[in-house]
């Protein structure tokens, strides 16, 4: 052992999704008066849908309250503060969003100067094109094919997820607070538990443990600060708020949350086994976890993601009490279908028709789709190029339940209870791009920069 | 019979990935896991059955011990968030199970 070898590291984390709702800010101030070595936060993810990356919004409202509080009381102590994924989608606009939000508060309660590093990750569809054109295929994942230049070309934006070279990059120069593009959910901890010399097995397994703040731990709370602590032989996960605990069974639960299995996750750099992990109590409150391999890439791997504008949209709902009418509601919703293929031929909308209080929310998956209701609400979604036609659609397409002709249905007033107008929604897009590209050096997709703030 | 609902201590679904949901069913002790496990009540042809899904839409099927858990991973119909798709989280395909009856 050098005796330069640092024995451990501990990365503070408060929120799985920086700006949805504010840290709890009693186990905040009790774990930062811990002085960690790190303050992380993850601000992004792709689980809210593909309309936060196409049309560059973000869907939290307490960004710039949970910033404030990051940074005040990072900077105070001399904690290194790392965002991943800024901006819900992690698109250039996010980071650029964020970037200059943390320069203001910086500016506005006078933080003394400090190196605020930032790198984005959005690439084009003529990069994805040109990679094809000279044979490198891009595979799909899940049951996405492998991409095509058609796919690459109509995406309306696309980033990549960054694994640790730009973090790592940031460090090295000495970045204070880092600001990142998309990148994957273990990664703004791992990194800076492989620059401080920890083995990558353990810190990635670190990096999935807390990047959900306190839903590793129990009784289940969100936005509650964790600490977790590497060595060079395991990784402890200790909850602040001081109701909960980190037990065996909340940390090997929280080991499989919204991940495909349980025992591999796959990062930029490669594959994080987790098949023959232990997990033991440290102490009442703290667990302990020993036991992950990590399987570097012979290529590195990103993942990337894209999503391709499908057109303006609009929302109706028409609600139903009449049994009758409730029995045939397939044949209204046919009614209604066949009205506006009628009187818009060739017209390039889509129509959805969800019906809540049967299976709007399982759809064909709902097992009692065949059982009568007393009362269901139909949601038509519409969409069309056009916004105006998307109105126009959604509103004929809500009037003909109010208009359905049901045989046998004694009511003659209205066989609906509906929306009078249609109301705009965010514009309908798709995941186009779900799919993992070889790459020749990590750091050609994810360029960085180191800028000041502060007086 | 019990009810899923009365021998668990959570069942979930979530996205994995844009093109996934996966479901956590969390038994409330071991004994409890093991006799459910035995019980073959939660299959990958149960869940074929109850969600009325083919053997193909089953991407992961797994008894996870460390966690008293069974976990499954079916493929979404649209990607999370496509127009169409209302559960954007895949937070509440769990529904199901719930009320599932487990032979004691």
């Amino acid at each position: 052992m050098s005796p330069s070898r640092r024995e451990k590291l501990s990365v503070m984390i408060s929120t799985g999704h920086l700006g949805t709702a504010p840290s709890g800010l009693e186990s905040f101030m009790a774990a930062i008066d811990t002085r960690p070595d790190y303050l992380v936060a993850d601000a992004g993810s792709a689980d809210p849908g593909p309309v936060y990356l196409g049309e560059n919004i973000e869907l939290g409202h307490f960004v710039r309250e949970e910033l404030e509080l990051f940074l005040l009381e990072s900077r105070k102590r001399n904690i290194p503060l790392i965002i991943g994924s800024a901006g819900d989608s992690g698109s250039n606009a996010g980071v650029d969003n964020f970037v200059r939000q943390i320069q203001e508060i910086a500016a506005e309660h006078q933080i003394p100067k400090f190196k605020l590093g930032y790198f984005y990750s959005e690439l084009s569809g003529d990069f994805l094109a040109q990679e094809l054109s000279t044979g490198n295929a891009i595979a799909g994942l899940g049951q996405y094919q492998d991409l095509t230049a058609e796919d690459a070309l109509s995406a309306t934006r696309i980033v990549a997820v960054a694994g640790n070279g730009p973090f790592l990059k940031l460090l090295e120069s000495g970045a204070d607070v880092i600001v990142a593009g998309r990148c994957g959910d273990a990664n703004f901890t791992a990194a800076p538990c492989i620059h401080a010399g920890f083995p990558p097995a353990l810190a990635f397994h670190m990096g999935k443990m807390i990047e959900c703040a306190s839903l590793v731990a129990e009784p289940f709370m969100g936005k509650e600060a964790v600490i977790g602590t590497i060595t060079h032989e395991d990784i402890q996960i200790t909850p602040y708020h001081p109701d909960q605990r980190c037990t065996v069974a909340s940390a090997a639960a929280h080991s499989m949350y919204e991940r495909e299995t349980p025992f591999f996750e796959h990062t930029a750099e490669g594959t994080l086994d987790m098949r023959d992990c232990s997990y033991e109590q440290a102490s009442e409150r703290v667990c302990l976890i020993t036991g992950a391999r990590f399987e570097p890439w012979d290529v590195p791997t990103v993942k990337l993601e894209g999503v391709r504008k499908l057109g303006e949209r609009y929302l109706g709902i028409a609600a139903v009490r009449d049994p009758h009418v409730i029995h045939s509601i397939d044949a209204a919703i046919e009614w209604s279908r066949s009205a506006i293929a009628k009187r818009f031929p060739g017209e390039p909308y889509q129509l959805h028709y969800h019906v809540f209080g049967r299976d709007g929310i399982l759809k064909e998956r709902e097992p009692l789709r065949g059982r009568d209701p007393h009362e269901v609400a139909v949601v038509v979604e519409t969409l069309h190029p056009d916004d105006a036609m998307a109105a126009k659609i959604t509103d004929l397409a809500v009037r003909m339940f109010f208009l359905a002709r049901i045989p046998g249905v004694k009511g003659t007033s209205g066989a609906s209870a509906t929306t009078k107008l249609p109301m705009k929604y965010l514009p309908g897009y798709e995941w186009s791009i779900n799919h993992a590209m070889q790459v020749r050096d990590e750091m050609e997709l994810f360029p960085t920069t180191i800028t000041e703030a502060g007086v | 019979m019990s009810k899923l609902y009365d021998l668990t201590l959570a069942i979930r679904s979530k996205n994995a990935g844009v093109d996934q949901v996966t479901f956590d069913i969390i038994f409330r002790d071991r004994d409890t896991y093991e006799k459910a496990v035995a019980s073959n009540a939660i299959t990958e042809q149960s869940i074929c059955d109850l969600f009325g899904v083919s053997r193909e839409a089953i991407s992961h099927f797994v008894c996870f011990d460390v966690a008293n858990a069974i976990k499954f991973t079916l493929y979404r119909t649209l990607p999370n968030g496509s127009p169409g798709d209302w559960d954007i989280l895949g937070c509440q395909q769990y529904g199901p199970l719930v009320e599932l009856e487990i032979p004691d």
